[in-house]
């Protein structure tokens, strides 16, 4: 697996060609919730005065993505925005904050960060959460910040996000135990659920 | 008032200004998390 990273963390990262020019730095980060990948990023200028851009960059246009820089091959991958998100997409679709509820009908907690991986995948794995106490036995904290698996079945939206039962049995305190976490879930669940 | 309360006046008021820009510039620069649904053979798929 590569590294996992919060997409959070991927707003201001510089978007930097082959050629070693910076052309712009992301804004949103844009993912397709059926399919679990990123479809693109929405962009803004690099000065400290520039704001949003017309332009945007699709994923297929992405060379890869990695801790410190978005790499494409040169200026001409970027795309209208419209290719990647609508404006009305990006009003209905903002997940930060929104309630996390199982397929059980359960609220478990909110939205606080979406973790993708980087790379050339793109992929989708999990969700940073503020866990409700009974999802995090034995924690004093109101709102434990823990990781969760994907799941196959999801449903995301502005409002909610929808995730299996089953995937809260998989949550994690950090990132390196999420990724033995999110294996275990995939192969069938047997790793040590808490 | 005297010319340096006018002068006092101005420069606050010019930081004022250059503070609500850069917030609102800050602002239009922050970025969010968005989830989209897409037909499988649409726009934005690999």
């Amino acid at each position: 697996m590569n590294q996992l990273m919060a997409a959070r963390s991927l707003t201001t990262l510089p978007v930097v060609t082959l050629g070693g020019d910076a052309v712009a730095q992301i804004k949103d980060t844009v993912f397709d919730a059926a399919a679990g990948r990123i479809t693109g990023f929405t962009l803004s200028g690099r000065g400290l005065l520039s704001g949003p851009l017309k332009q945007s960059l699709p994923w297929p246009a992405v060379h890869a993505l990695g801790p410190h820089a978005v790499m494409i091959v040169d200026a001409g991958a970027l795309a209208d925005t419209p290719v990647v998100v609508a404006r009305r997409e990006a009003q209905q679709g903002r997940v930060l904050h929104a309630k996390v509820l199982t397929d059980e009908g359960a609220e478990v907690g909110t939205v606080l960060d979406v973790v993708v991986e980087g790379g050339t995948s793109g992929r989708v794995v999990g969700f940073r959460i503020a866990a409700v106490k009974s999802l995090v036995r034995g924690s004093r904290r109101h709102r434990h910040r823990v990781y969760v698996p994907r799941g196959d079945t999801l449903a995301v939206s502005g409002r909610a996000l929808v995730i299996p039962a089953d995937a809260t049995r998989y949550v994690a305190d950090d990132l390196p135990a999420f990724v033995a976490r999110v294996s275990a879930f995939h192969e069938g669940h047997e790793g040590t659920p808490s | 008032m005297a010319w340096w309360m006018w002068l006092v006046v101005v420069v606050v008021a010019l930081v004022g200004v250059a503070v609500v820009t850069l917030a609102v510039q800050a602002g239009r620069r922050s970025g969010t998390v968005i989830a989209v649904r897409r037909r499988p053979g649409g726009k934005g798929g690999r």
